[in-house]
């Protein structure tokens, strides 16, 4: 295996340029996969039968919470990064570790946001906006809770091999799901909740 | 610890709470709806760039251009879906 070390680690073989690409390719496919999310909800949005509408139901403080939490936890894995870059691997654990435990506080906030739903009649059953409601954020919660699973790992993998090429990649590779989840989250943010309580 | 915190992060996260403060506005404040939703239009890409090219490191290597590229085209297959959903089935075209 050949080692580049003009590039970070994380680039440093073909194998690892090779796997940030693909994720890439990945990344681009859900794109479309929440585009489609967005299509339904876009449709459906208006067909609230006898349920209640985008703005009966909607809280401001806890998709604010939500916001502001997943925007810090964005930041703190790209320090997290950087400071892999600098083979600061203390520092980059660290900032590892508040990222998920930030991504914890958005899933626990959005899981009280559910409950809210629940408890004011909106479950997935009662109209076809609620339905496509709650595809959309749930879907970007499992990836959430994916990625809090997925990062643990990391984290595990990284206190015990150290950061070689291999770990570096991995990590990398996470921090791109993760800032991905943010910019998924951005358009969750504007246009369903901004728009609906508009 | 200066050397943790980069100044290009440090200023697209600023950048982030600033633009996620102005597409707030939509609700605090009365306006159009065609001013809110142009707001929000821009607000959310200039957000999601940034995530993209400060925080994501794309472009940075050689292979930045099929980066770019295969983004480009989710987005653009993602724009065409969602319009013309919306085309045919909110605004009646």
């Amino acid at each position: 295996m050949k080692i580049d070390h003009s590039q970070p680690l994380e680039y440093s073989t073909h194998q690892n340029q090779l796997n940030i690409l693909g994720f890439w390719i990945f990344l681009g496919a859900e794109i479309m996969l929440f585009g489609t999310l967005f299509m339904g909800y876009f449709t459906l949005e208006g067909r609230t039968g006898a349920g209640p509408t985008p703005a009966q139901i909607f809280e401001i403080t806890p998709v604010l919470i939500e916001t502001f939490v997943l925007l810090t936890s964005s930041f703190t894995i790209g320090l997290g990064i950087h400071a892999m870059r600098l083979g600061r691997k203390n520092a980059m654990l660290s900032f590892f570790a508040i990222t998920l435990l930030l991504g914890l506080v958005f899933l626990g906030v959005e899981i009280y946001e559910f409950m809210h739903y629940y408890h004011v009649g909106a479950t997935y059953q009662t109209s076809a906006f609620t339905a496509a409601l709650l595809t959309t954020l749930g879907t970007h919660g499992a990836h959430v809770t994916l990625g809090l699973f997925w990062g643990l790992f990391i984290i595990l993998q990284v206190k015990k091999r150290g950061l070689t090429p291999q770990t570096a990649n991995k990590s990398f590779i996470f921090s791109l799901y993760w800032h991905f989840l943010d910019v998924v989250w951005i358009f969750i943010f504007s246009f369903i909740y901004l728009k609906g309580m508009m | 610890m200066k050397e943790l915190f980069p100044a290009k992060q440090v200023m697209g996260f600023v950048a982030s709470l600033v633009l996620t403060l102005i597409a707030l506005l939509v609700v605090f404040t009365d306006m159009s709806y065609t001013a809110g939703m142009t707001i929000l239009l821009v607000t959310a890409f200039i957000q999601a760039t940034l995530q993209l090219v400060v925080f994501m490191h794309a472009g940075e290597t050689e292979d930045g251009w099929a980066i770019y590229s295969n983004i480009l085209f989710g987005i653009v297959i993602v724009v065409l879906s969602v319009l013309g959903t919306l085309l045919i089935l909110l605004w009646d075209m």
